[in-house]
């Protein structure tokens, strides 16, 4: 236990030594966490059913991720039957408060939690922000990182003095070091989710906001020379898979299976990988690796992030007692000061006294890349964005010809404003 | 003994009450709703406002509705036919294996209809994937070019409709069997006296006879194909989704994807009358052929 969830126990502690004995509440809970950042987050829920034994239980189950899990939340709150607390994507905020599912949070809740809403990044909290209303806890964020093989680097000379890939700072310098990567005959220098444009939507989000460019401005999509930077975004990429630099049709399990295997120098994925090497690595099958924030491909550093947060239902005529109020934020008040753990899943805690933590500043390789936090670019505000939405859907449709050398990036452009202007 | 029509008539009543009951429950009753829904701008769950036939009259201009409605028509193009004709041949085939064998070969040919969707995919994912699919190291050894199936739009829909042949064609196998088992045996005697050879015998013999459970196929698998929806979802999931769309996963996307329950009723309400439209047209087609071949 670190000093931070230590003092929130002891607060807990003497909370429920003031107040006279109360029957035992249970939150129920639904998450849609199910890879390896499943398995921690049942640890949290069993750490803190144990912290409250006879006062708060937990009681959780896992959905399927996604427009299943969106469903299901939509269909169950419209008839009273939504959990007391569950886990949220950032991205899909707008369109849940349009739908009217989610409770506001008060700044008496902040209170009751015993966090301050000045304790998150303000990005980060702008991103579960709808016109002034904060309608969810940010728990993570969970950007995309460059991971790389620093075996393979070292061999090539191609690795800095700290141990970094060289050509972080500019176009020119990171293709070189893929075409250096691949004249020492590296059959992959790069993996690529190619075959997935819903993932590579990270990727290319970011290399626009690298550019600041927005992919909706006032309601329009592309508005401006927006477009001419998201054409920019996919000619990098484009280019990179014409000079045979990146794999080509991969998909998501491919594309680990390509880095991990060592077929691929470099990958562009999640932070929530970082188990995936972590475990392989202690199980001594795999070689030197790290992960760093995304290269300055164009003016400045950004990267693209989401954040899994914690969100309270508005059940459709069911009022939630006070009692049961308090329990589920006496949950996302207590998984905030304990998400230390989380972290070993990759996502960087959304909480800043646990970010600020010795504890935290000594983690690797999350230490190396937390630095991006400072460029994170969530979604566009709008109710058409967030994972497994229908923007997700237009881009993939067309990223997929052009970072495959199918289409031409021009034409993908006008493709893609079109049909997003269109929905 | 006199009979009491009234009292008859009660209990015949009483009996088929349960059926209307449940059918106008769970099939008519949605059906009304969705039709009146149809003319309205209501999100997926709860009311809208009345807004006439503009979710009609925006479609023929949707890139996305014309897009679906193509790809649902090629796709029954691709199936329905070639599914029919190749579960007719693998029942003759089969139909003269005997004994235990031929019970082995149809549990072989039947395997696949009782996979799940989702496995159907993974197994077809393990073997055309493009950079650890079986069959692109096959490709690999006779030198041919790796093609990315499932990512263009040239091959998605060709591969998802033999995909789909070989996961359903086991029913249609199982109805042409019946239907050969109910020739009876005398019939090919007269055809073998008569020296009739095995093509005109197939001709002027299996094919007449065999023509109600071909019609029954047919019709059967054109209208399930006309509903694709899951094949096309998981083959389509991350890759090029808007240019697979069928009519089915529009739907989809305008209700749960983008909440717009109105406008999703309105293509499930063109879906259903193309539905009645095309069984209409195919039954009265199977029905003068039918005349024909008599």
């Amino acid at each position: 236990m670190n000093a931070v969830s230590r003092l929130g126990a002891a607060a807990m502690a003497a909370l429920v030594a003031a107040g006279p004995a109360a029957a035992q509440e249970t939150v129920v809970w639904w998450d849609f966490l199910s890879g390896g950042d499943g398995v921690r987050m049942k640890q949290l829920i069993e750490d803190f059913n144990a912290a409250h034994e006879g006062q708060i239980a937990i009681d959780a189950t896992t959905l399927e991720w996604g427009t299943p899990f969106y469903s299901k939340v939509q269909t169950s709150a419209a008839v009273g039957e939504a959990p007391d607390i569950m886990t949220y994507h950032a991205s899909r905020i707008p369109l849940a408060v349009q739908q009217g599912v989610l409770q506001p949070i008060t700044e008496a809740d902040w209170q009751a939690m015993g966090l301050s809403a000045s304790d998150y990044d303000p990005a980060t909290l702008e991103a579960v922000t709808v016109d002034g209303q904060v309608y969810a806890v940010p728990f993570d964020t969970h950007p995309i990182v460059l991971y790389y093989n620093k075996d393979i680097l070292a061999e090539a000379g191609l690795l800095t003095e700290d141990g970094l890939p060289m050509g972080l700072d500019s176009r020119e310098g990171f293709t070189a070091t893929l075409q250096a990567l691949k004249d020492h005959g590296v059959q992959f220098p790069m993996a690529s989710v190619t075959a997935d444009g819903n993932f590579m939507f990270r990727t290319i989000y970011s290399l626009m906001g690298q550019q600041d460019g927005e992919l909706m401005t006032d309601g329009e999509f592309l508005a401006g020379d927006n477009a001419e930077k998201l054409q920019n975004a996919l000619s990098v990429l484009a280019e990179w898979t014409e000079a045979g630099l990146q794999s080509t049709y991969t998909d998501y399990p491919a594309t680990v299976a390509l880095f991990t295997s060592g077929e691929a120098a470099m990958m562009i994925n999640g932070v929530w990988e970082v188990p995936t090497m972590m475990d392989a690595q202690a199980a001594g099958t795999l070689f030197e690796w790290g992960a760093v924030e995304l290269p300055v491909i164009f003016d400045h550093p950004s990267t693209y992030a989401d954040s899994h947060s914690f969100a309270i239902p508005a059940n459709q005529g069911v009022e939630m007692s006070p009692e049961k109020r308090a329990a589920v934020l006496e949950v996302i008040g207590w998984m905030a000061r304990n998400s230390l753990f989380w972290a070993t899943a990759g996502h960087i805690p959304a909480y800043g006294p646990v970010t600020q933590s010795e504890e935290y500043k000594a983690m690797q390789p999350n230490a190396t890349y937390s630095s991006l936090t400072a460029n994170m670019i969530f979604d566009p505000k709008t109710p058409l964005a967030g994972v497994a939405g229908p923007i997700f859907d237009v881009m993939s449709t067309y990223f997929v010809p052009t970072l495959n050398g199918e289409m031409d990036p021009a034409e993908a452009v006008e493709e893609i404003r079109a049909e997003l202007n269109d929905m | 003994m006199l009979r009491n029509t009234k009292r008859e008539t009660l209990v015949a009543l009483i009996l088929v009450a349960p059926f209307v009951a449940i059918y106008g429950l769970a099939f008519i009753y949605p059906t009304v709703q969705m039709f009146l829904l149809s003319f309205t701008d209501a999100p997926l769950i709860g009311q809208g406002e009345y807004v006439g036939v503009e979710n009609y009259t925006r479609l023929p201009d949707d890139r996305r509705f014309q897009t679906a409605l193509w790809n649902t028509g090629y796709f029954v193009v691709l199936s329905v036919i070639p599914g029919t004709l190749v579960a007719m041949a693998i029942a003759l085939a089969v139909d003269r294996l005997k004994g235990r064998l031929q019970s082995l070969v149809l549990a072989l040919f039947f395997l696949p209809y009782i996979l799940p969707v989702s496995v159907v995919y993974l197994i077809w994912d393990w073997t055309l994937n493009f950079q650890f699919g079986i069959a692109m190291h096959l490709f690999d050894a006779l030198g041919i070019q790796r093609v990315p199936i499932f990512k263009s739009t040239a091959w998605f829909m060709p591969a998802v409709a033999l995909v789909t042949v070989w996961w359903t064609c086991g029913f249609s196998i199982l109805l042409f069997l019946a239907g050969l088992r109910a020739i009876p045996a005398e019939i090919y005697e007269a055809a073998a006296l008569d020296n009739a050879g095995r093509w005109t015998t197939f001709r002027r013999v299996t094919w007449p006879l065999i023509w109600p459970i071909t019609a029954l196929v047919l019709t059967i698998q054109l209208i399930l194909q006309l509903k694709i929806f899951d094949q096309v979802y998981l083959f389509s999931t991350g890759g090029r989704p808007n240019d697979n769309l069928v009519l089915v996963y529009y739907i989809f996307q305008r209700a749960f994807q983008s909440d717009q329950g109105g406008r999703a009723a309105a293509i499930a309400v063109v879906l259903f009358a193309v539905v009645v439209i095309v069984s209409v047209f195919n039954f009265q087609l199977v029905r003068m052929s039918r005349g024909r071949a008599q």
